[in-house]
């Protein structure tokens, strides 16, 4: 019998029973459009990384008191934390491995105008601050050394704090309040995506004298640095050295950072954070889409039993008019490979649905995360699903080849 | 040209009249759960290319298994049976497929023609089997469907017909691999006796034309169409002889 020919009534039977194949079919196509939707989103969060690499620039060194980041939840909001004060920032500021070292401070405060506010946190910092990632400016001017000399109140807005603020109305030269205080809004910057798990564009920036003064403080909440070399992390062991000094840090035996109440991190880093978490979660739904898969293919082979059943009569004639056993075994094996690879092919669209749909609501807090596809994903979960029908369609394909003409004539 | 050759030696006994089936000693038991229950004993056949044989019997007489074991749907226990001059015991699954495939087919009583499939696919089903070529297979088809006086009706659903019809379609499907014996199981079963007829009258015009024809029945009034009837009763051959009602008739219709 021709291939063709066998293509052709698997088609026949798969459509004459249409809900029910497609029943049959949901497992898979959960699976595949897991994997579809997983594998997309690792690539999407891949361009969030290298995007956030070229926002930073791969030189960029953050530095915060306590041993936790901020994707450890709860590091600077910690109060056990030692101190990075603002002799050890001006230490750092002497060190030839780093250059544009910018200390921060984290002002608490309600941030409004008029009626309108926002739940941006400001930020103070030196005009170094700027010196450490890609930063356009739409309206007006950044802060300057002017300002962080003269303790001046004024503040630079991102794209979107403006936005809750003042709409679409050009912020520069009007009043905003930051906890009572009053600040004139000086600059303007263009959106720029997230860096450092935190949206570039939700943020406003103040002098690092005026945070100071108003925060009553002699310590701060993170610095950032660049690397003088490419060599980021020679300048992280410059920065941990120091501040070990400084803090009268004991190193463990190990040599391990155990003992250090402060955090460094590069850009390299972060990425190397987001890349083993997407990889954790690749790992995490290719293993639901590996169940699903097989819960899948049992309710294929359970569908063909029935359909060998229901349709013994119909082998048994094919048969009869001379169907080789090996004729009536690929008939059915095609029918549920077709079951496997319609369900695969409907598993590919929902995910990449599903895929649109993240992206519509990521991209409100990551602008850099933008619809990929990951073709290889494609491909092999679609071969994958294939392959399900393959190996969970033998055993009834077997059962169907091997039955006695004569009986199955008489079945009723 | 191989494939001519062979064309050639597959019309030749319908000519001339040459031993298509041979049985010899043919017995046949079945076994449940180690009880032997024989179903033929010693059956000696011989049917000529071109015969319209009946074989006749009550039920449980081993007359459907006989047709099976002629049809190469199922194997005897012992004896030993040719086909065309050929032994065919020791074949294996496939090459009996394959012989049902080429040379013989079947008319049901129940007709077994596929549900929610037209006319023309249930007729083309055998071709697919067998080895016709691809180009040949919609002009062997239709001639066949209207052999049958359906031309009318090809693209019709095998369920929007009547009773006659589909035996009329599952004759076209016999017909269409242009076999060298038609084993019919009691065709008119399921019919009333106005269908019952037309199948028969074209079943022996088939036979007129030189096919080879095995009816499989209880009723004396269908075997009477026959020209040669086999009785079979508990698993043996009682009578073997020419029907002559058949020829009585055909003499009747030379004189007029």
């Amino acid at each position: 019998m021709q291939f063709r020919d066998t293509v052709t009534i698997a088609l026949r039977a798969v459509s004459a029973n249409r809900s029910r194949a497609f029943l049959t079919m949901l497992g898979i196509i959960i699976a595949v459009g897991a994997v579809i939707l997983m594998a997309s989103i690792g690539k999407s969060m891949e361009g969030v990384i290298l995007d956030q690499v070229s926002v930073l620039g791969p030189r960029t060194i953050a530095m915060w008191p306590g041993n936790k980041g901020p994707e450890g939840g709860s590091g600077t909001m910690n109060p056990d934390y030692d101190k990075l004060t603002i002799s050890d920032v001006d230490a750092l500021k002497k060190l030839a491995s780093i250059s544009g070292v910018a200390p921060i401070i984290f002002v608490t405060g309600k941030v409004s105008y008029g009626r309108e506010t926002s739940d941006t946190r400001a930020v103070g910092s030196t005009p170094q601050y700027y010196e450490n990632q890609t930063v356009e400016v739409q309206e007006g001017r950044l802060n300057d050394e002017e300002d962080e000399k003269g303790v001046r109140a004024v503040a630079v807005l991102g794209s979107d704090t403006a936005i809750d603020l003042f709409g679409s109305r050009n912020p520069v030269g009007e009043r905003i309040e930051i906890g009572n205080q009053k600040f004139t809004v000086v600059g303007l910057l263009k959106p720029a995506g997230s860096a450092f798990f935190q949206n570039l564009d939700e943020r406003i920036i103040i002098p690092f004298s005026v945070a100071k003064v108003t925060m009553q403080r002699s310590y701060v909440d993170m610095v950032t640095a660049r690397a003088t070399s490419n060599d980021v992390e020679y300048a992280a062991d410059d920065i941990r050295y120091l501040l070990r000094k400084r803090h009268r840090i004991i190193l463990p035996n190990d040599g391990g950072t155990d003992n250090d109440d402060f955090l460094i991190r590069t850009a390299a880093q972060a990425q190397e954070i987001l890349g083993a978490v997407s990889l954790g979660l690749t790992m995490f739904i290719t293993m639901i889409a590996g169940i699903s898969l097989i819960v899948g293919g049992i309710g294929i082979m359970n569908i063909m039993l029935v359909a060998v059943t229901e349709r013994t009569r119909e082998i048994g004639l094919r048969k009869a008019l001379g169907a080789q056993p090996r004729d009536i075994m690929r008939q059915f094996l095609v029918e549920a490979v077709l079951l496997t690879f319609l369900g695969g092919l409907l598993g590919l669209i929902l995910g990449i649905a599903i895929d649109l749909l993240i992206v519509g609501i990521a991209q409100k807090f990551l602008a850099a995360y933008v619809f990929k596809l990951n073709i290889f994903a494609i491909g092999l979960s679609i071969v994958m699903a294939a392959g399900t029908g393959l190996a969970f369609g033998i055993y009834p394909a077997r059962k169907a080849a091997s039955l006695n003409p004569i009986e199955a004539l008489r079945y009723e | 040209m191989s494939n001519h050759e062979k064309k050639s030696e597959v019309t030749l006994p319908r000519s001339s009249p040459a031993t298509l089936i041979e049985t010899i000693n043919l017995y046949k038991s079945y076994f449940n759960e180690d009880l032997e229950t024989p179903v033929l004993f010693d059956i000696n056949l011989k049917i000529q290319s071109g015969e319209f044989v009946a074989i006749m019997g009550p039920s449980g007489s081993g007359k459907s298994t006989l047709m099976h074991i002629l049809g190469f749907l199922d194997v005897p226990s012992k004896g030993h049976y040719h086909f065309k001059g050929e032994s065919t015991e020791e074949k294996l699954e496939n090459e009996l497929a394959r012989i049902r495939a080429e040379n013989i087919s079947f008319v049901f009583q129940s007709f077994n023609l596929l549900p929610r499939t037209t006319v023309y696919d249930n007729v083309l089903l055998p071709l697919l089997y067998g080895n016709t070529p691809t180009h040949e297979r919609r002009s062997r088809t239709l001639k066949a469907i209207e052999s049958v006086g359906l031309a009318d009706r090809a693209t019709f659903y095998s369920n929007q017909l009547s009773g006659g019809q589909q035996q009329r379609v599952a004759i076209a499907r016999a017909l269409v691999t242009e076999p060298e014996v038609i084993f019919a199981d009691e065709p008119t079963g399921n019919l009333d006796s106005a269908s019952g007829k037309h199948v028969m009258e074209i079943l022996q015009n088939l036979n007129k034309e030189g096919h080879t024809i095995i009816l499989v029945t209880h009723e004396r009034t269908t075997a009477e169409h026959a020209k040669r009837i086999i009785h079979v009763q508990d698993g043996r051959i009682l009578t073997d002889e020419k029907n002559l009602t058949q020829r009585i008739a055909s003499q009747v219709k030379q004189l007029k």
